[in-house]
């Protein structure tokens, strides 16, 4: 993998909460999937790296940029398309206008082109046939659809997507998982998620943290070959299990170390990722 | 735009709406070039979706590549909104238009605010005019100042402003932003205080002493801001102004004019403005790149 992102120490203190600690990490051009439990700083990490927030220690570089130095800072927001948590939009605003409004931030100040690329961008998302209509009667899916398109306005390098499939239904959420796998051809796409199913169908790679802390960076296949031979079936649910629960067919699905003879099953990402956290878990209790 | 004509009988032969005005050739040559500015490019727009006539007299002056371009560029721009009658008036006075958008977006002069802002400014202007003590309305003079303050703080700010975190990791700097909507928010709250001074006419001059209080208010108020963030800094300035209002009502005879509206007062206003204006400017990277007190990213969407 040829490194776009690259940092190193990052560390970033709120109040008396470490959020961020020692996190060093290398992305490359596709989507890398960021997986974590509510507080683990993925949202800090996320927001450092857009430079929306500077870090305490550590540096890191987008396509060569140096965010330290204005300059460096100026030519990452340059390359850079981000789609905040929890995007704000000026409700009274068309999706057009919007989106208008967003490119003007980003320095188009031509208004043809600038218009052009509007229209791309909406076009790109699906949005074309709305983009007239307030945001404030658009759905939450094609809002998110309109941060999307303003965060690809440019054609940046590097998207940075913070949950942008949370409160979306099975279907919005799989119409965005396309978007995000087609903006994921030719860039970097650090796109930060509660879903494990998002890793699996997105992400050629994957990085888990918890508690301000990087606890693994591989593929997804490799996080899922965590828990292979550790994910056994039972027909009660096992004690010796780190986590069990009953599935459709009755029986119980257990991930941990399982008893000798047991009935082991296929592992899946899911389960790669809880034994991840379990091991964290282990340490801190150890 | 100048009265060009195409022809005598004033009519279009197309079916469409008739119309005597048709857009100059040198504007319709500007156009394929790209080189026609707004707000002519938006006369030439919309004319041109209507006008059969102008389409065949651009394709006359064209080059059939800059006429492809031509044709990419209506296609585009019969997609964008029309401007608002602010923006509108703010590009036919030479403000560039991306500056024009970003100074209409600005929250505070969202109708709900100016609607609040002049509700108010009319409330105090009656209750002066009704309580005659002294030589100055005192309650429009406290108050005053203190709505271009309020409308600058509640431009700029996470929290405040919906779009605050996508502005901020954008290239354009965060200082020549709230530098733009600061002149918006004062144009607009200037304006409306100019004209509640109008409607006290028995105070004279007098009425005017908001003026120079409200730049050193806010000025000082932005220049804290990157100090102390866009919720604490004007509120502590709006807190310091209401008390040392209350000091010098203490400290003053019932009929006497309180201190920040005398000359000498006036001249502490207008030299605090400026020294505010100095530091403003000297601390401008730091809305570019401080953490605190930016970092209050709150759900606001949540209303």
């Amino acid at each position: 993998m040829i490194p776009t992102v690259s940092a190193s120490g990052l560390s970033l203190r709120f109040g008396g909460t470490l959020a961020l600690d020692d996190v060093s990490l290398r992305l490359g051009e596709g989507v890398t999937g960021l997986l974590g439990p509510n507080g683990a700083g993925k949202t800090t990490l996320l927001r450092v790296l857009a430079t929306a927030v500077p870090a305490d220690r550590g540096s890191f570089t987008v396509l060569g940029h140096d965010p330290g130095t204005t300059a460096g800072r100026l030519d990452v927001r340059r390359a850079l398309g981000y789609l905040p948590q929890t995007p704000g939009f000026h409700q009274d605003f068309s999706a057009f206008e919007f989106v208008d409004y967003v490119a003007i931030l980003k320095e188009l100040t031509d208004r043809t082109a600038r218009h052009r690329e509007v229209r791309r961008v909406l076009e790109a998302v699906g949005l074309s046939d709305v983009r007239g209509k307030r945001i404030k009667r658009l759905s939450g899916g094609m809002r998110q659809r309109v941060a999307l398109a303003a965060a690809l306005v440019g054609d940046p390098g590097f998207l940075v997507l913070d949950e942008p499939t949370v409160g979306l239904d099975p279907e919005q959420r799989m119409r965005f998982r396309e978007l995000i796998a087609q903006a994921g051809e030719g860039r970097t796409v650090l796109l930060s998620t509660h879903q494990t199913e998002d890793v699996a169908m997105l992400c050629h790679r994957v990085i888990v943290m918890d508690a301000g802390r990087i606890r693994f960076e591989g593929t997804p296949a490799e996080l899922t070959e965590r828990a292979a031979g550790r994910v056994w079936s039972s027909t009660e649910r096992d004690p010796s299990a780190r986590a069990g629960w009953r599935t459709g067919t009755g029986a119980f699905r257990n991930v941990g170390d399982p008893p000798e003879g047991a009935d082991l099953l296929e592992p899946t990402l899911e389960d790669g990722y809880l034994l991840t956290l379990d091991a964290r878990t282990a340490e801190v209790a150890a | 735009m100048s009265d060009d004509r195409h022809g005598s009988d004033g009519s279009e032969t197309s079916g469409e709406s008739p119309t005597t005005w048709h857009v100059p050739e040198d504007d319709l040559r500007a156009y394929v070039q790209g080189e026609l500015a707004a707000p002519r490019l938006w006369s030439a727009d919309t004319h041109l979706a209507a006008c059969a006539r102008c389409r065949q007299t651009l394709a006359s002056v064209s080059d059939p590549v800059a006429l492809d371009a031509g044709w990419e560029r209506l296609d585009a721009e019969l997609d964008a909104p029309r401007p608002g009658p602010v923006e509108w008036l703010l590009v036919r006075l030479g403000v560039a238009d991306h500056t024009a958008r970003l100074l209409t977006a600005s929250p505070a002069l969202r109708r709900s605010w100016l609607g609040s802002i002049g509700a108010l400014l009319v409330m105090t202007v009656v209750a002066a005019d009704a309580v005659r003590a002294g030589a100055t309305p005192i309650l429009f003079l406290a108050l005053a100042p203190l709505l271009p303050l309020a409308g600058v703080a509640v431009s700029y700010g996470p929290g405040i402003d919906p779009t605050y975190e996508m502005a901020v990791v954008s290239p354009l700097h965060g200082f020549r932003l709230l530098m733009i909507r600061t002149v918006a928010v004062l144009t607009v709250c200037l304006g409306l205080n100019g004209l509640a001074t109008l409607a006290l006419p028995a105070y004279g001059l007098h009425a005017l002493a908001w003026l120079l209080p409200a730049l050193a208010l806010t000025a000082t108020g932005l220049a804290l801001t990157s100090r102390l963030g866009p919720v604490l800094a004007p509120s502590l300035v709006a807190g310091g102004w209401v008390g040392l209002l209350a000091v010098a009502r203490a400290t003053t005879e019932p009929d006497a004019t309180l201190a920040p509206f005398t000359a000498a007062g006036q001249g502490v206003s207008g030299a605090v403005a400026v020294l505010a204006a100095v530091l403003l400017y000297l601390a401008r990277d730091r809305f570019d790149a401080s953490r605190l007190p930016f970092t209050d990213f709150t759900d606001r969407n949540a209303a």
